[in-house]
């Protein structure tokens, strides 16, 4: 850091950002060793579909794990708002009014999940593990072994449709992100909200004290995670086509690792929207570096795995050592002196 | 004074435990009463030896959550020990069960140390140091097994007959997880370490700046952890006597932290018994079985998991709050005595 602060530059390059770009700029490289077609526009704009329902959920986890919460049951939610989507579509409902439905699932999944936590004072972690397996099994209930399928044309294949045309053209889902990604953006970091939020996270009872609602703040934070998953929910059915009951099934850790990769603080009180969307940039980045590269899927997992492990671990052993060289730096003035 | 509030936590403590148990006997005479058949033989041993892996590795995960720490990756740990043990059984057959076990340990301890290291040293908050090893230790699963699967005849029937057979009307299965539970109570309750573990958790700072080493006592909660996975990876083995990269113990964090929570322990860390998890899983066991055996529809099963999660904190919050009241309560009338 103190390299970077002496150049003269007027830029300057948040430290929590570090970590991802690196890891972005790597495996650019290594996929375009592999294939001279990964860095063209068009394979990497329509490689980016699968993943951005994990960014939008990675959006709106961003803004629980500030708070020093956490929601693990964000794939479940999303789950239970595509059941109840699909079990709507099979009983002949309009499919616009099976999309609110889906939404509206979501959000109120959401909000029991913050009263939960909110009205009975208990820790986040255990509470949305139990909706984690309660929203999974209201799903396997609600679908059983069916397989909902034969959506509209005018429903199915959103990913595939193109907000601006031409080659390379903009897809639906890349343009849904950017657009949350703006959003939650100026909730986060210029809203009232959004400082309440970063307020409530780092220091819960002085921000209590200071007149700020903190369980306010904590409830619609899940329910904004409730409501996003819901709208995933959405997009993952169009984009599949079908529904089954293990819908996103393992989703909430590949999105908590997208949000902590990008620098959030697990324990709350920090973080920031453009982290999590680089982050989420990186990990697919690496992902389909690997895809090319022939590697097996779990192995790419274990990547993310390590990469998650490695951005965190780095920065603290680095400031480790300069505390300690800092230390002893001033141990020798002291010993000088006397 | 201060002897009779002891006495009167402990009495708490042993309350509830027991209310566990009163649980567990309501569920019995519940299916017992739609279904005599529950109460078979055949049928209650199918539920213990399905708890034994559940409660060999809830015995370490209970010390890891009194510490404040958690560990998402026992599935992975798991699959790896089993993975390394079954390949050394497939190219030499004739290698003694006990060195099987031993390496199955070895290789878990191994995997516990991993994480003991990047908690400690590393200074990385747990359940992100875990999130990420849980994804690279199912790599590795990947990459040391070149993606095969150890089929039935490689495994020993030695091992198979750990699950088959029953020197003294028990399964060997859960003659080791009753071992395990054992060593969690005696290490816990009857040594210095024990305490140890116990303030560390329930005050870090306050233990620290009594000269006890938070490195060691994380770093050992840790290994012990991965020796049980790796004990576990055992018992899978012996159970379904199948080994496949994918599935070897997926997924099993969520059911072992659901039986730890659900068993009274505070996921904040300080409290928690060995007898509670055991009574966890058997509870665990009971309703997955019974629901089954009476007639209901399996995709209940996730629902019913997470609304006892849900219950058990709940109940744990009430009861922890009436333990603070009576402890203020007792100070106070101390107070007025003198």
């Amino acid at each position: 850091m103190s390299a970077l602060s002496k150049s003269p530059s007027r830029f300057k390059v948040p430290g929590y950002l570090i970590g991802p770009i690196l890891i972005l700029t790597l495996a650019m490289v290594y996929g375009s060793l592999g294939s001279e077609y990964f860095l063209q526009p068009a394979s990497i704009i329509f490689n980016t579909g699968r993943y951005m329902e994990i960014g939008l959920l990675a959006l709106a986890l961003t803004f629980v794990i500030i708070n020093g919460d956490i929601d693990l049951s964000v794939a479940s939610t999303l789950a239970a708002s595509a059941g109840v989507l699909a079990k709507l579509f099979a009983g002949g409902v309009p499919i616009f009014w099976c999309c609110v439905a889906s939404v509206f699932t979501g959000f109120v999944l959401g909000l029991i999940n913050g009263l939960i936590v909110i009205k009975f004072g208990l820790p986040s972690l255990v509470v949305t593990l139990a909706t984690l397996a309660l929203y999974r099994g209201l799903t396997q209930v609600l679908l059983g072994d069916d397989v909902v399928a034969n959506y509209p044309e005018s429903f199915a294949g959103f990913d595939q449709r193109l907000v601006i045309g031409g080659n390379p053209g903009l897809p639906a889902p890349l343009a849904l992100f950017f657009v949350a990604a703006i959003i939650f953006y100026y909730i986060l970091h210029k809203s009232n909200y959004g400082i309440k939020n970063i307020m409530s996270g780092s220091n819960p009872s002085a921000s209590n004290f200071s007149g700020i609602g903190v369980d306010r703040v904590r409830l619609l934070a899940f329910a904004l995670s409730g409501t996003v998953s819901g709208i995933c929910a959405v997009m993952i059915t169009s984009r599949l086509s079908s529904t089954i009951s293990n819908v996103g099934l393992g989703l909430e850790l590949l999105a908590i690792t997208v949000v902590v990769l990008g620098g959030t603080d697990i324990f709350g009180g920090r973080g920031a929207i453009s982290g999590t969307v680089v982050s989420l940039f990186a990990i697919m980045a690496v992902r389909e570096a690997l895809v090319i590269q022939d590697v097996n899927g779990q192995v790419q997992d274990s990547a993310v795995g390590l990469l998650l492990i490695l951005t965190v671990l780095v920065p603290r052993i680095r400031s480790y050592y300069i505390d300690k060289r800092d230390r002893q730096k001033r141990f020798n003035e002291a010993r000088a002196k006397a | 004074m201060a002897v009779k509030v002891n006495s009167k936590i402990s009495y708490i403590f042993k309350k509830r435990e027991f209310g566990i148990f009163l649980f567990i006997l309501i569920l019995l005479a519940i299916f017992g009463s739609i279904e005599p058949r529950f109460f078979r033989s055949e049928n209650l041993n199918a539920i213990l030896s399905s708890v034994g892996i559940l409660m060999v590795v809830g015995a370490g995960q209970t010390l890891v959550i009194v510490t404040r720490n958690i560990d998402l990756s026992v599935g992975s740990t798991l699959g790896m020990a089993a993975m390394v043990m079954g390949m050394v059984a497939r190219s030499r057959p004739d290698f003694p069960i006990i060195g099987l076990i031993l390496i199955a340990m070895v290789v878990g301890g191994i995997c516990g140390l991993i994480n003991g290291f990047l908690v400690s040293f590393g200074m990385i908050p747990s359940i992100i140091a875990t999130l990420g090893t849980l994804a690279i230790f199912r790599g590795a699963v990947f990459l040391v097994s070149d993606n095969v699967q150890i089929d039935p005849e490689d495994v020993p029937k030695d091992i198979i007959s750990l699950a088959t057979t029953s020197p003294i009307g028990i399964p060997w299965l859960l003659i080791f997880a009753l071992l395990a539970i054992v060593l969690v109570w005696f290490v816990s309750s009857q040594t210095l370490l024990g305490k140890r573990i116990y303030a560390i958790g329930s005050n870090p700072e306050g233990a620290i700046s009594r000269g006890l080493s938070f490195n060691k006592i994380t770093i050992m909660v840790f290994v012990f952890i991965g020796v049980l996975a790796g004990l576990g990876g055992v018992l899978y083995t012996a159970r379904y006597a199948t080994i496949n990269p994918a599935d070897v113990g997926r997924g099993l964090e969520f059911d072992v932290i659901s039986a730890v929570v659900i068993g009274g322990t505070n996921i904040f860390g300080g409290s928690g018994t060995a007898l509670g998890t055991a009574l966890g899983c058997i509870l665990i066991g009971i309703l997955s079985n019974g629901l089954t055996v009476v007639g209901v529809s399996p995709f209940w099963k996730a629902c019913a998991t997470g609304f006892l999660i849900l219950l058990a904190v709940a109940i744990d919050n009430l009861v922890r709050r009436r333990q603070e009241e009576n402890f203020l309560l007792a100070i106070r009338n101390q107070r007025v005595a003198k």
